[in-house]
């Protein structure tokens, strides 16, 4: 059962609404707060109608119900009303919620509303009525000053108390035809996983296919109470990123060392989907339009692979094994991290969807690089979206090295490109679409290096 | 009260999720739930319905098929579309039956239980193959004709010619079709639906069960959601439960998913015009010829109307010396198609304006000189149906944003950084709207509304308007609270039910405010007649007692006499008292503290068979400017800068008025650039969820977004001298459109850019690729 189907049907909580019970709308937008070493996590948004009941254990999830009545409304709904931001009312439950968790994110940073920061939170609530220009200005009126804590409406304390009384254990839930096992360390998950087990994360594609009745998950496994799944480790030479990290956790950490990568994590998704999907997921969901891929090719990063028999760490590039969603992870193995290696290495990660914020690509390409001389010293480039897995076009590649930066170059690449992949067409675009995109996508890598070489000569070559 | 930004009628539960609505609605233990057997087919014949498998479930309690149905056909306009299937299936996911089941969870799993035999036959799913082979819904009979056309295309100094197409578009309201039934004694029925139109919904309802209309009673409290969608199609869902409640009496639930809504119902029509078009060196239009084209899907719905309207809107705000236009809608094998903001006028409009961005690159000037010089203006105010454009605010409304919006600095800096190539290219346009207002049928401009005040000086008022969340309430409320100078929280707008006010039409056609306001507002003055005639009386110091009651039969308003803030005075005297006490004087003096008033739009007729006549009581007009940048490498339009001026008359509430226009422009925006509705060869919709199907989220908002209304004290013709504002500003989120135009054409070396809409970033690429290539 999903939190929204809990939070309606059993608990009559129906501020919750679900409208496309796949995390694309928002409607049935809560704010979660997980407990992470005997302490409250602060309010992140969730999508409550892909959010699978269970993953939940142990955590406080606030609805629109909770923040505040008719006659006692939260400082947050009643500027939203003041701004007119709800017509037709079914979408504003979820708008509330995440306009809760922004103010909530403001008042821990100490900053103002700004209208970036306002769309920013609410990427992932669609609204059909009001242009959003009413939320918009809601949302910038915020008083931070007279707005209540999250952390201040329901005392940690009593929260943390009853969660105490239920002794954090390994669950396992049991069904006439669904088993569900929940362990608290890595051991017992290694030793339950089979090839009959579904892993599941953060379930914001699983939640959606099982919605859809798609996939029946007998056997389900998540790691979601393992503690040190969750931890992000930077050392000299590496980021090792758990199992567990979730998308916005992601962005945080890696910003410094790799803006570019935290730009296209920015335009990902949602905040509901970034706050719940894992690297992890992301990656052994294996999609060729997953959004991550091609910049963890382009990277060099591992995965690490856990089983009862040992660890290994394979590439990234032999992990995909060529056919659609063929992974180099044996049934019993589990990955239970991703390693990046901190280089001088630069990258340009282009995503190209029919919405820029919270689509499903068309076409991805990533290039990691390095320069020398003008030319370049390295290169590996990965376009997603252009075939069964992601692309990694070898022979591009070798021959850039060596010859002179310029549009020629790159015109060159352009061309040659389209030996290299293999397209189809679907609802998001024609496969000739796709190759003139794997087109242009090279020409911009190479206006966008050739400008920053030579701003003031630069002429786009497209 | 009456122009005052006082919040929506259900805001404060809307933030706070207490708002009730279908779906919402705690279920009783014997409700049942009805799903839905599409086709998986587009045409052909069906030959049995296999539900034995079904049946057998645990959880299926009982299967329906047409048999079942009294009345077997429903449809607003031709009583042509089968609620299930009869024998001939005619579009993709069209319902076939239904089952009944105690578990809501396993509808998908019974729905796979069912095995269906069907001759499949080929499918028609385009304009141009419908019309070779006749298949046409309606024709316009008479064309909207003017001066001798043919003749004009033959010597103008410049003509074009070329096909307009413009895509369809899902309403995407929040809240998918939802209706419950609950059973009542003696066969009587009560409906609560998400519907623009119980009247209607209970004539259905009626008809499929074959009762008398007056058993059955359509509630509708709230939608979440219409914009037309829920005009006509609404009525079937909630038939689907009423057939399951009736017969297992017990109350029945039907609530869609949004992938079922968004494969079974209709949408926006999409449209392809073929035009040739007669202009001057200036730009002026000679001549314009225009045949539109609709694809209407499997049934009539709602589409001869959505066709005229297109129609009436070809001209938008440009007059046409000289013109023809000529109208059909297709039959094809697509769902039936329906009623979406706009009603076919942004399909009819959007066609000029992309022909006024085409004549200004032929004719290498601005496309703004292109329109001013074509704006209905002075003398040139007759429409080509021949109704004269009165209080004609286009001059000033264009003038003004061209000033408010630096058009001019604007087009400099864009022609600047589009010379810089940086692989970005820029647009900037300006279109306009001068929407129609009234239901081109006339007889649905009728309204009726039951006003109730009670002692403490609150009241009810409930009238055939039906919130979708436009704010019909709170304008209602604020004009009842107006007449009685009541605070604006004693007036509460009850939900709309056909046994408080019987056949109502729908709430569409940007008039539930107009038609139903004024209808509360009649019933308000004829209480208010008897107020006064009694406050007069109490004056003048005349008192009743146990022999003597004071008498009013009808009452007269009489200006002297003001209801303002809770208090009732006489201005002449200065003498003054509560209202409360009034009110307390009229209940012992057994005067009524309530009524009905039915409302009719004065002085409508039109005859489309010889095109005179008066088709819309009055226009509504508009502007709009955007400002738009392209990504040349990946097609991915960005949207600058949206500046609208419009004239609103005197809106009763500036707030919902200005949420109306933001939330119309933004829906129109996707329209013409995300919205893709993308079928596979057989028929099925493939973009039918939020996660294929991309309507605008809050980045898609024009960066830089300001929205201003002219000052009109004059369109008394209307209640309060207010305007209708639901629909009219749809058409403005055309100039987002016509600003990819603009843009791609600096790049097109004076060659015409013809893209179609939506201008998907593959339509971009595209026609970039395409034009610049020698």
């Amino acid at each position: 059962m999903t939190m929204a189907e809990y939070l309606r049907y059993i608990r009559g909580l129906t501020g919750t609404k679900i409208v496309c019970a796949e995390g694309d709308c928002g409607a049935c937008s809560v704010l979660v707060s997980r407990i992470h070493n005997d302490q409250l996590s602060p309010y992140q948004s969730i999508n409550a109608c892909i959010a699978k009941m269970y993953l939940y254990e142990g955590c406080h999830i606030l609805t629109v119900e909770g923040l505040g009545k008719a006659m006692d409304l939260h400082p947050v709904q009643e500027v939203f009303v003041d701004e007119q931001g709800a017509q037709c009312g079914y979408c504003t439950p979820g708008f509330i919620c995440a306009m809760a968790g922004l103010a909530e994110d403001l008042k821990i940073k100490n900053q103002k509303p700004c209208a970036q920061k306002v769309k920013n939170y609410l990427t992932g609530n669609l609204c059909r009525c009001t242009g959003y220009e009413p939320i918009i200005q809601a949302g910038l009126k915020l008083d931070l000053e007279n707005t209540p804590s999250l952390k201040d409406l329901y005392r940690d304390e009593d929260i943390l108390a009853d969660y105490k009384k239920e002794k954090p254990i390994s669950i396992k839930i049991t069904g006439p035809d669904q088993e569900i096992f929940l362990p608290k360390t890595i051991d017992e998950a290694l030793a339950y996983k089979t090839h009959e087990v579904k892993m599941i994360s953060g379930a914001t594609d699983l939640g959606v296919v099982t919605n859809k009745g798609k996939l029946k998950l007998n056997k389900t496994l998540s790691l979601n109470n393992i503690e040190n799944l969750y931890q992000v480790e930077k050392s000299d030479h590496f980021y090792t990123i758990g199992a567990k990290v979730n998308l916005t956790e992601l962005e945080k950490k890696l910003s410094s060392d790799f803006p570019e990568f935290a730009r296209l994590l920015h335009i990902f998704a949602s905040p509901q989907i970034k706050n719940a999907a894992t690297l992890v997921g992301n990656l052994v969901n294996a999609s060729p339009i997953a959004d991550t891929i091609p910049f963890l090719m382009v990277s060099g990063a591992k995965v690490r692979l856990q089983s009862q028999k040992g660890l290994r760490e394979v590439e990234i590039k032999s992990f995909f094994k060529g056919g659609y969603k063929e992974l180099d992870l044996r049934d019993d193995e589990i990955v239970t991290a991703v390693i990046i290696p901190r280089t001088q290495d630069e990258y340009k990660l282009y995503k190209v969807s029919v919405r820029k914020d919270l689509d499903i690509s068309v076409v991805t390409f990533a290039a990691g690089y390095k320069l020398q001389n003008n030319q370049f010293e390295s290169l590996r480039l990965a376009l997603g979206g252009v075939g069964p897995i992601v692309i990694t076009p070898k022979k591009l590649e070798q021959n850039a090295l060596g010859k002179n930066l310029g549009p020629k170059l790159f015109q060159y690449l352009a061309q040659e490109v389209e030996h290299e992949i293999t397209p189809m067409t679907d609802h998001r675009g024609s496969d000739q679409f796709r190759y003139q995109l794997a087109r242009n996508l090279m020409i911009k890598f190479g206006d966008e290096i050739l400008k920053e070489l030579n701003p003031s000569q630069f002429e786009a070559s497209i | 009260m009456i122009g005052k930004n006082v919040r929506h009628d259900s805001g404060v539960s809307h933030v706070s999720g207490e708002s009730i609505f279908i779906d919402d609605r705690e279920a009783l233990g014997s409700e049942v739930f009805v799903g839905i057997l599409t086709s998986p087919v587009a045409h052909g014949v069906l030959k049995s319905i296999q539900s034995e498998k079904a049946l057998a479930h645990p959880n299926c309690l009982a299967v329906y098929t047409a048999d079942d149905f009294v009345q077997k056909k429903w449809g607003t306009i031709v009583h042509e579309q089968p609620f299930l299937v009869i024998d001939k299936i005619s579009y993709m996911d069209e319902a076939v039956a239904i089952f009944v089941t105690d578990n809501r969870y396993k509808i998908e799993e019974i729905k796979e239980l069912f095995t269906l035999e069907i001759d499949e036959l080929p499918a028609v799913f385009s304009i141009d193959e419908a019309r070779q082979k006749n298949m046409i819904i309606y024709q316009a009979p008479t064309p909207f004709e003017r001066g001798n056309v043919d003749e004009i295309l033959k010597t103008a100094p410049h003509t074009l010619a070329g096909r307009f197409r413009c895509g369809g578009q899902e309403q995407f309201y929040m809240e998918s079709q939802a209706a419950v039934v609950y059973p009542l004694e003696e066969d009587q029925m009560e409906v609560h639906s998400s519907s623009q139109h119980p009247s209607e919904t209970q004539r259905v309802v009626a008809e499929a069960l074959g009762l008398p209309f007056h058993k059955v009673t359509c509630i509708v409290k709230r939608m979440g959601g219409g914009f037309g969608g829920k005009e006509s199609q609404a009525a079937p869902i909630a038939a689907y439960a009423a057939v399951a409640a009736s017969k297992l009496k017990r109350p029945a639930r039907c609530i869609l998913t949004k992938d079922e809504d968004m494969k079974i119902t209709g949408k926006r029509h999409p449209f392809e015009n073929d035009y040739e078009v007669a202009f001057d060196d200036q730009g002026k239009i000679l001549a314009l010829k225009c045949d539109l084209k609709s694809d209407g899907g499997a049934y009539a719905d709602l589409s001869s109307s959505i066709l005229e309207r297109g129609m009436f809107h070809l001209d938008n705000a440009y007059y046409l010396e000289n013109c023809k236009i000529t109208g059909t809608c297709y039959r094809t094998h697509t769902h039936p198609n329906t009623a979406f903001r706009g009603f076919g006028g942004p399909q009819g409009a959007m066609t000029i304006e992309s022909i006024m961005e085409d004549i200004a690159v032929h004719l290498g000037i601005d496309s703004y000189d292109v329109r001013r010089i074509n704006l209905y203006e002075g003398d040139n105010v007759l429409t080509p149906y021949n109704q004269k454009l009165e209080n004609n605010l286009l001059p000033e409304l264009f003038d003004g944003l061209y000033k408010q919006s630096d058009y001019a600095q604007r087009r400099e800096k864009i022609k600047k950084f589009n010379a810089q190539k940086n692989g970005k290219v820029r647009g900037l346009s300006m279109s306009g709207t001068k929407f129609g207002i009234a239901f081109t049928a006339r007889f649905l401009n009728q309204g009726n509304a039951l006003v109730n005040l009670h002692l403490d000086g609150t009241a009810q008022v409930s009238t055939g308007a039906t919130e979708m969340g436009q704010g019909v309430n709170a304008k209602i409320a604020q004009i009842v609270a107006h007449a009685f100078g009541l605070d604006y929280l004693d007036v509460k707008v009850m939900p709309t039910s056909t046994e408080k006010n019987h056949n109502t039409s729908p709430t569409a056609a940007s008039s539930g405010s107009d038609i139903n306001g004024a209808a509360a507002l009649a019933a308000c003055n004829k209480i208010k007649s008897r107020l006064t005639s009694l406050a007069k009386l109490m004056f003048e110091g005349i008192k009743s007692d146990d022999l003597n009651e004071y008498e009013i039969k009808k009452g007269e308003l009489d200006s002297d006499i003001e209801f303002k803030d809770k208090k009732v005075k006489k201005l002449s005297s200065g003498q003054t008292m509560s209202l409360v006490e009034l009110l307390s004087a009229a209940y012992l003096n057994r005067i009524s503290l309530g009524d009905y008033a039915h409302f009719k739009t004065p002085a409508l007729g039109f005859s489309k068979e010889i095109v005179q006549g008066k088709a819309f009581n009055y226009f509504t007009q508009g502007a709009a400017v955007s400002e738009v940048e392209v990504d040349e490498y990946t097609g991915e339009l960005k949207v600058l800068r949206s500046d609208i001026y419009m004239d609103l008359g005197r809106p009763i509430n500036p707030g919902i008025d200005k949420g109306q226009v933001t939330g119309a422009f933004i829906q129109s925006m996707g329209w013409v650039t995300t919205e893709n509705l993308v079928y596979s060869d057989k028929g099925h919709l493939l973009t039918y969820s939020p996660t294929t199907y991309k309507i605008p989220n809050i980045h898609d908002t024009p960066r830089e977004f300001n929205v201003a209304f002219i000052s009109n004290d004059d369109n008394d013709c209307n209640v309060h001298r207010s305007k209708a504002v639901g629909e009219p500003p749809f058409l403005l989120g055309i100039s987002v459109w016509t600003a990819v135009k603009n843009a791609l054409s600096y790049r097109s070396q004076s060659k015409l850019i013809n893209i179609i809409s939506p201008a998907t970033n593959e339509v971009i690429i595209n026609e970039l690729t395409k034009v610049k290539s020698p």
